[in-house]
């Protein structure tokens, strides 16, 4: 069902609050907190978008000057020509999303914690030069009215933690091991204590220690295997991307490929709205911001690659449903089509075996961040991996970059963990920054790997 | 600009009243507007208004720093006392402070917003991609107008009072011809007006643009080897990224910047002159801790003459304080012409973008170029596919070996061709 939509409106009333701590060596450098109120409205008018945003202070009077704004903005955009408005999926939703997390920690806990971790690693790893602990939580609220009758509230709420131990390698260079802990909620619903961080302190400290002896990897194409979080980040970048229905419209080559096959069997790959295995997702995405109620994209089924994430208008574009992907960072931010949970599936092979499977190749283990090109082309930097001889581990190895096109290393993989890890710690950029969450098992492919 | 005043010394009497000893207030409104492209048509009016308040909070050298947006006594008061509760919190830290004695004020740039301008530059943009440049997809272009008033003030006497105005304009697309596609690619910078010429001669805008035209047919570089690069503007910024992150607090704090003895020494080549640009459109006069900046040569003739610490950074580590911000840079032009810059190239690539993960600590790197094209006999040939180059940042900017004549002015940073020797191609 579609709507003429030569005039339509949104309304959206945005809070975004923020807390930031960063203690380096037992100094709090960011102890920050901060709270942003704004309304936005966004008109639809004969073709053209019109948007205007001001602070939330008086809401009934600013709800009136920003839409108002909105449709002298998109009546204004006629000056580039009259169009034929092109109709939109008509979809509403009516409902208020809610989430009951603990009781959020004090400063003073937050600190006395902070303080604790550092003196732990302080006695307990003298030769480490420096340890570095960030905390931040951030929590959206969007309260969003239509003209097609919807009216919803949405809530994201999601807290990280991440450590990074700085070391120096056999030449005095500088090293680093970092882990990340994220979830639904504030800082007092994931678990960052230290009886929890200390054996994951204990491990980084092991990679560490490697690290110091780390040999560059062989350039070229290599075998690896790719852990758990990496494939989080492979399914984001590399695949998710260019399924976002805007690169589509946009020219990416996934435009072409529909219905064929662009990876293995074994693959398949999902933009999960709000739940994923029965629970909810760490992103859950009830409504998007442009009053579309979220619902599963499958992306890759068995390696046929099969949909794509959508706004009304790019679904209006394509001739298809839209999926609630439409999202707003800020609350002077307009909706953007952007990624919500995304995963690779898991499959049935566990990471002993995928090891044991490698004569000659590399595990990798973490990831700093990522690119990934229209072409489906992604470049992975690669922070802590090991060599694979014979089935089993080796020497560490140096700071390194997985690269290739990923439709060509999906198609070869030939086995799927079956232990999924889901993160949702960092953000993803294309214009606004957005609060995501990867998933994936770990995958067993051929790739590029940087080295000489 | 009388308001956020009123709102700065408000906010600070009432610090004072709560018992903060040292305090810094910043209060800033800032007024949008940008024409957005998407696929290759006009999409979108947005405006926006913002209203930021900062405060930043000492009490026997513990610290704290709120963000609010709303002006009014009820909301600056509760701003306060969430503060007071933040740093009372807080670890003690003897380096903790805020700027004293600092007095400026700077009006620059268009202060109000010609939509229609905004307008112009893309109706001339999406003309000219139409004309020049078909196969090219831009998948977003915006041509925008920002205005920030700004007022700062500290309890030491600092203040410090903006209104800047600029335009910018940016372009994000890629070219498409049947089933093939090119990398995509991005440029854009800030100007004091986008009236005068077409966008599309500034920036980049028009060398990339034909750029992405010739990037749909690619080609591997072939067997491994050891060549030159020659990085454009943008390229160059990649580069300035790393060397920010090396000169400032954390890495000097921690003591894992490769550069932290380096002082008056020689880090990269004498060719290589890095000052700043505070004036440029879009940047901001002052720090972000309270200092009026003053024009700085960070490297003089590849030697490292001052660090990028803040205040804070600078009292850690005893290292002098210098005040400068991230953005409004500029390399010195060389006098090396772009022609006869990649003339001097036997064997290599014209590198546009580096798709990599952030260089190791040390400055180890190996990334995928793209947007590149293959040098051979000083000679610019096919688009490059599935590249990677790897090296070291620190060591490369040693290993600059030419600067070109010509430079990239993006507002906020000015920049020229840079020829690099020793990177392996695999």
């Amino acid at each position: 069902m579609t709507t003429p939509a030569s005039h339509e409106l949104e309304t959206r009333e945005h809070e975004l609050r923020k807390t930031r701590m960063l203690m380096v060596d037992g100094n709090l450098t960011v102890n920050l907190r901060t709270v942003e109120r704004g309304i936005s409205a966004r008109a639809y008018v004969d073709g053209y978008w019109g948007f205007g945003s001001e602070p939330l202070t008086d809401a009934a009077a600013g709800r009136e000057r920003v839409q108002r704004q909105a449709l002298a903005n998109a009546r204004s955009m006629s000056s580039f020509g009259a169009r034929s408005p092109r109709p939109l999926p008509a979809v509403r939703h009516v409902g208020r999303q809610q989430y009951q997390g603990r009781t959020p920690l004090t400063s003073a806990e937050c600190n006395e914690r902070l303080a604790e971790l550092h003196a732990w690693c302080k006695g307990r790893y003298p030769a480490v030069r420096s340890t570095r602990f960030l905390i931040g939580d951030e929590h959206h609220a969007k309260a969003l009215v239509t003209s097609l009758g919807g009216d919803s509230l949405a809530r994201i709420d999601r807290a990280a933690c991440v450590f990074t131990l700085v070391g120096e390698d056999r030449a005095g260079a500088p090293i680093e091991v970092d882990e990340w802990i994220s979830g639904r909620g504030t800082l007092a619903d994931i678990d960052w204590s230290l009886e929890t961080l200390a054996p994951l302190l204990e491990r980084a400290h092991e990679h560490l220690q490697a690290k110091r002896d780390a040999v560059t990897a062989r350039g070229g194409l290599q075998t690896v295997v790719l852990a758990a979080p990496l494939a989080g980040m492979l399914a984001h970048e590399a695949m998710g991307h260019p399924c976002e229905a805007d690169a589509v419209i946009g020219g990416a080559i996934t435009a072409s490929l529909v219905g064929q096959p662009v990876a293995s069997e074994l693959v398949s790959m999902v933009d999960f709205a709000h739940t994923y295995d029965g629970q909810p997702t760490l992103i859950p995405v009830q409504v998007d911001d442009e009053g579309t109620p979220g619902r599963d994209v499958v992306m890759i089924e068995r390696g046929v690659l099969s949909g794509f994430m959508h706004s009304r208008e790019t679904a209006a574009r394509l001739g298809q449903a839209p999926t609630g992907n439409a999202r707003a960072y800020n609350p002077h931010d307009e909706p953007l089509v952007r990624m919500r949970n995304t995963a690779i599936l898991p499959g049935t092979s566990t990471l002993q075996e995928m090891i044991a499977g490698v004569d000659d190749g590399y595990l990798l283990l973490k990831t700093g961040n990522g690119q990934a090109d229209s072409t489906t082309e992604f470049t992975f930097g690669v922070t802590l991996a090991y060599e694979i001889r014979g089935g089993k581990l080796g020497r560490a190895v140096r700071n390194t970059t997985l690269s290739g096109s990923a439709i060509k290393v999906l198609k070869t993989v030939d086995a799927v963990g079956d232990t999924m890890h889901w993160e949702c710690g960092g953000y993803c950029g294309k214009k606004q920054p957005m609060v995501v969450s990867m998933g994936g098992p770990a995958l067993r492919a051929r790739a590029h790997l940087g080295g000489q | 600009m009388d308001a956020l005043q009123s709102s700065a010394e408000q906010a600070l009497a009432l610090m004072r009243q709560q018992g903060f000893e040292h305090a810094q207030v910043s209060v800033s409104c800032t007024h949008r507007h940008e024409v957005c492209v998407a696929h290759n048509e006009a999409s979108l009016l947005r405006s926006t208004q913002s209203n930021k308040l900062r405060l930043t909070g000492l009490l026997d050298g513990r610290r704290a720093d709120i963000e609010g947006g709303e002006l009014d006594p009820q909301s600056l008061q509760a701003l306060v006392q969430a503060l007071w509760v933040s740093a009372a919190a807080a670890p003690q830290d003897a380096a903790n402070a805020v700027s004293s004695a600092q007095r400026a004020e700077v009006t620059r740039g268009p202060q109000q917003a010609d939509t229609g301008m905004l307008a112009d530059a893309m109706r001339e943009l999406l003309d000219w991609r139409a004309r020049h440049t078909p196969s090219v997809m831009l998948e977003e272009a915006l041509a925008g107008h920002t205005h920030v008033q700004a007022c700062t003030l500290t309890s030491g006497g600092s203040a410090l009072r903006c209104a800047l105005g600029w335009y910018d304009a940016g372009a994000f697309g890629m070219a498409r011809e049947g089933t093939q596609s090119s990398s995509f690619n991005f440029g854009g910078g800030n100007a004091d007006s986008l009236a005068g010429e077409p966008i599309v001669v500034r920036f980049g805008l028009e060398d990339m643009l034909r750029a992405l035209t010739r990037s749909v047919h690619t080609e591997p570089i072939g067997e491994r080897c050891t060549g030159a690069v020659v990085l454009t503007p943008r390229a160059v910024g990649d580069l300035l990224g790393w060397l920010f992150g090396q000169l400032g607090d954390q890495t000097l704090i921690n003591g894992s910047s490769v550069y932290r003895h380096s002082l008056g020494q020689a880090v990269a080549s004498p060719l290589i002159t890095l000052a700043s640009r505070f004036d440029a459109p879009g940047v901001s006069p002052f720090s972000s801790d309270a200092f009026a900046l003053a024009p700085v040569t960070l490297l003089d003739r590849g030697v490292l003459r001052c660090f990028a610490l803040s205040l804070y950074g600078s009292r850690k580590t005893g290292l002098a304080h210098v005040p400068v911000e991230a953005q409004g840079w500029e390399i010195a032009a060389g006098t090396t012409p772009l022609a006869a810059l990649v003339g001097g190239v036997p064997r290599g690539a014209l590198v546009d973008r580096l798709s990599m993960g952030r260089p190791a600590a040390n400055g180890d790197f190996s990334g995928v170029i793209k947007n590149s094209f293959a040098i051979r006999g000083g000679e610019v040939g096919h688009a490059l596919s599935e590249t990677m180059i790897a090296g070291n940042v620190a060591q490369m900017l040693r290993d600059v070996s030419a600067v070109s004549a010509e430079r990239i002015d993006m507002g906020s940073v000015q920049l020229p061709w840079l020829r690099v020797e020793g990177l392996h191609f695999s």
